[in-house]
């Protein structure tokens, strides 16, 4: 692939973004939950990578191969390494825009992604919380148009924001409504 | 049951096999409700129910329904006791069974009518349906009740389907469409032909906007028929011959016969015996499903007839079409024959193997323009047949096609020249594939959502892949591997297309958007 950190912009505005759209990022916070979600997942391979070395080491299998026992949690912990290195980054990139008629959404740092969903098509909005969400206050805004290749999904609204721009978008909806 | 039924629920069994004759809508239809009368555009008098006029499909439904079951019961029952009857052989003129009695088949059949009748009675005894001026209800189920209602307004398409057995009987299904991705909102099976074919018209009329007198009963007639294509037989039989699927049998009855003659095996044939099988099975299906294929306007819509043994009857009201693609394979490319497909939002993704979305199975460049123009009417362009033919076969940038930057070809080779778009006043045509050609076209009020992609690769080549969001159907329109710049220019102007589209969107009752009509516009001419 060889998309070198030096083609990477620098701020986290990407080449497809639309111009002259002010885009307002989600919370800070964002960071904090991926990086608890991300350290769960990461302490549970660990665990499980961790018992062939724990059993090696007190020799109770000592037949195991050394190099094995230590780098199946190396990898584990080179692999979380990297995922938590990017979660700032892959946070920073996400940001919405509301715009007169429509709804922008933008992320990811590696593979961009933009969209735009108009007011008028919106049939629902689901607004979720999850445990650690709101451990941090934080919700998931979720879009639905009639088609299911809409995948408007913003994670990371603090609560009140989340509740304002689900109230928004009704309200704008109902508004702009088109039918199908 | 707390509604009071038109019919007396003492009058059982008799009063169920004589009404199989009678018109079931004698009583609520006050015109002289002349039954059955199969003519099209025959006058019949028809007002919508009140809230409390149920009515009944046809009681020899159950039996249309479940004569599989019926069937292999009686098969497999009789089969086993006709072995055994056999077995036993005559003697003295008198059947020696295989140790059962006669008396004992004679009671397990008997109980197995029995229990079918009393099973089928139920169920067309609890199944019932109302046509109000707002909605379609219908009630059905015996231990798990269930009570549907639809919108008239919503109704995206209306089919009347006759199976084979129900042709016998000349029944049919009716099956009213919402936008759900084609779980199919109300299934009303069976109703007499004529009767099926009323309430289709009554439903159209009501969408579209008719307002109907509740006092007075109004002739709903038919939206007449103009016929504007029908496909001959050997083009269904030759394209379902000249497809892909004969292409993967050829290569495997060339591998077949490659082993056989190596080997001297003849019994590797068998082994590619349920192949064979398979194969005819899809031509079988190919062409019986779509033989007749007729296209027909009507200004409650597209009306598609098809098939040989099963004919369906489909209705598509306008402004329900939510994208439209054509598209060739390269075995068909010499005959010079497309597929035409519609997204409509009540039709699904066709994943259960019915081919509802396809509008025109097999036509040539002068139908499929026919076609376009009658499921998407207005192209919004100048000589739109220059433009629609070079999207379907041109390449680079004819006729005003943006396609992908030469920096594509290393991402795609062979169609970086085809994949292109293209947007008129009305909509956007997206171009894709040299060999597996296809153009998409969307109107730009059913424009749901847009999206733009960019992976690594791609963002270092300055290419980023434009979607756009239908319903569910068989078409995901999009165009790949566009310059940034481009595709960056279309997703601006396209959401601002779409913006202006949906503001001046015609309404969804399509009759009371055209103000210029005569009062009864179900007339006709």
């Amino acid at each position: 692939m060889g998309a070198g950190r030096k083609n990477l912009p620098k701020s986290h505005s990407s080449l497809i973004d639309p111009v002259g759209v002010n885009f307002l990022p989600v919370s800070k916070k964002l960071i904090t939950a991926r990086f608890i979600s991300a350290g769960i997942g990461a302490f549970i391979f660990l665990a499980i990578t961790m018992v062939p070395l724990i059993l090696h080491l007190i020799g109770v299998w000592a037949g195991y191969p050394a190099w094995l026992a230590w780098a199946a949690p190396a990898v584990v912990v080179v692999i979380v390494g990297w995922e938590m290195l990017l979660i700032p980054r892959q946070v920073r990139a996400i940001g919405y825009a509301e715009r007169d008629e429509d709804l922008l959404i933008r992320g990811g740092i590696l593979f961009h992604r933009v969209m735009v969903v108009p007011y008028g098509r919106m049939q629902y909005v689901d607004v979720t919380m999850g445990p650690i969400e709101r451990m941090l206050g934080l919700s998931t805004i979720h879009l639905h148009t009639a088609s299911p290749g809409t995948n408007a999904l913003l994670n990371g609204l603090p609560a009140a924001e989340a509740a304002r721009l689900r109230e928004q978008l009704t309200a704008r909806g109902e508004a702009k409504l088109a039918g199908l | 049951m707390s509604e009071r039924l038109p019919q007396d629920p003492g009058a059982q069994q008799a009063a169920s096999a004589a009404e199989a004759a009678l018109p079931e809508h004698a009583e609520t239809a006050p015109a002289p409700a002349a039954p059955s009368v199969p003519a099209p555009a025959a006058p019949e008098g028809f007002t919508t129910d009140s809230a409390d006029t149920w009515h009944r499909v046809h009681p020899v439904s159950p039996l249309v329904r479940g004569w599989i079951a019926v069937a292999a019961v009686i098969f497999i029952f009789g089969r086993n006791s006709l072995d055994s009857l056999f077995s036993g052989g005559w003697q003295d003129g008198e059947a020696v069974t295989g140790g059962t009695p006669v008396l004992f088949i004679l009671i397990v059949v008997g109980s197995a009518v029995v229990i079918f009748g009393v099973a089928f009675f139920l169920s067309w005894r609890f199944t019932r349906y109302q046509v109000t001026d707002e909605n379609v209800h219908i009630n059905s189920g015996i231990i798990f009740r269930q009570q549907r209602r639809a919108r008239i307004d919503r109704v995206q398409a209306i089919d009347v389907i006759q199976p084979l057995l129900a042709r016998a009987f000349g029944l049919a299904e009716l099956k009213f469409d919402v936008a759900d991705g084609g779980k199919s909102a109300i299934k009303l099976s069976f109703l007499k032909l004529a009767e099926a074919k009323r309430l289709r018209a009554a439903i159209l009329a009501r969408a579209a906007g008719v307002t109907m007198d509740p006092d007075q009963p109004m002739n709903v007639q038919e939206a007449p028929e103009t016929q504007l294509l029908a496909l001959p037989p050997r083009r269904i039989i030759g394209a379902a011959f000249f497809s892909s699927t004969t292409v993967v049998a050829v290569v495997f009855i060339a591998g077949a016969v490659v082993a056989v003659t190596r080997t001297g095996e003849f019994a590797i044939f068998l082994g590619f015996f349920p192949l064979f099988i398979g194969v005819f099975a899809s031509y079988w299906k190919t062409i019986t499903n779509d033989l007749n294929f007729r296209v027909a306007s009507s200004p409650d819509g597209v009306r598609l007839h098809y098939g040989l043994l099963e004919t369906r009857s489909q209705t598509i009201p306008p402004g329900r079409v939510q994208a439209v693609s054509i598209s060739q394979g390269p075995v068909w490319r010499p005959f010079g024959w497309y597929r035409v497909q519609v997204n409509v939002a009540g039709y699904g993704d066709d994943s259960s193997g019915s081919s509802r979305s396809v509008v025109l199975p097999v036509g040539t460049e002068a139908e499929v323009m026919a076609v376009l123009g009658l499921v998407f009417p207005d192209p919004g362009v100048e000589r739109p047949f220059d433009v629609f033919a070079a999207g379907l076969r041109g390449v680079g940038a004819d006729e005003g096609f943006v396609h992908s930057p030469r920096a594509a070809r290393w991402v795609d080779p062979i169609s970086w020249r085809h994949n292109a778009f293209r947007a008129t006043a009305t909509a956007l045509l997206c171009r894709r594939g040299r060999f597996f050609r296809s153009l998409q076209v969307v109107p730009h009020e059913r424009t749901q959502s847009l999206g733009l992609r960019q992976g690594p690769l791609m963002a270092r080549l300055g290419l980023v892949n434009f979607e756009l969001h239908s319903t569910v159907g068989p078409i995901r329109p999009g165009v790949h591997h566009l310059s940034t710049a481009n595709g960056l220019e279309l997703f601006d102007e396209q959401s601002a297309r779409a913006a202006t589209a949906r503001r001046i969107q015609r309404s969804e009752k399509w009759l009371q958007a055209k103000q210029t009509l005569p009062e009864e516009p179900h007339h006709g001419d």
